[in-house]
């Protein structure tokens, strides 16, 4: 039984990287860069998820802590971008205005 | 009772494995990035939710199924607030949304 776990944990960990080379196709082919955030936010996910499943199977609980520096680290890198393109946004929409005015 | 646990942690599993499958699928299947958001979302949660559950009872009781609750707990706070913002993001540099869904205008 142990040793079919291992075997089951070692196949879904190639799944999924099967899988995060499938969304890394979107990333590449998305016409527009949400599309490419998006696919890149849900490799992360994957990445999270073979991070943990490979604490389980290496049986070295270390791994979880890397799992959740991850996390963080993918939240705010989308956090940072999009309020970045949104106050951008938001500038340029001023400075139009003020065009207008004069 | 040994092996129970290590079959329901398997099955808990491959039900997080199906549900990936599922969200990478409508990442392709979808035409529009508010519908594609859609998709992954439910790989961010759902998915998340049934393999660290099968990683926990896999486990056992100790620090390590601990950290990996920690894991969900995070990333069900995290993932609602990245896509909200994506999702503002879109809306405001798309000039055709109107075409693609419908706009409340306050």
């Amino acid at each position: 039984m142990k040793e079919f776990t291992g075997s089951f944990l070692l196949g879904s960990v190639i799944l999924l990287s099967v899988l995060i080379f499938f969304c890394m196709i979107r990333a590449i082919k998305g016409p527009r860069f949400t599309d490419r955030v998006v696919a890149g936010n849900m490799i992360s996910t994957m990445i999270i998820v073979i991070l943990s499943i490979l604490s389980v199977y290496m049986e070295e609980p270390f791994l979880v802590d890397v799992a959740i520096v991850y996390a963080m680290l993918s939240f705010i890198t989308v956090v940072v971008l999009c309020r970045l393109v949104i106050v951008r946004r938001r500038v340029h929409e001023r400075e139009e205005q003020e065009d207008g005015k004069r | 009772m040994e092996n129970v646990r290590i079959v329901a942690g398997i099955i808990l599993i491959a039900v997080g494995l199906f549900v990936y499958i599922t969200a990478t699928f409508g990442l392709f299947r979808f035409h529009y990035v508010l519908n594609r958001m859609h998709a992954a979302a439910l790989g961010d949660t759902l998915g998340i939710l049934f393999v660290l559950l099968g990683l926990m009872i896999l486990v056992g009781f100790n620090f390590h199924t601990l950290r990996l609750g920690l894991i969900i707990c995070f990333l069900w706070l995290a993932s609602p607030v990245s896509s909200h913002l994506l999702a503002k993001a879109e809306f405001v540099t798309f000039k055709h949304i109107k075409s693609e869904c419908e706009v409340v205008e306050k």
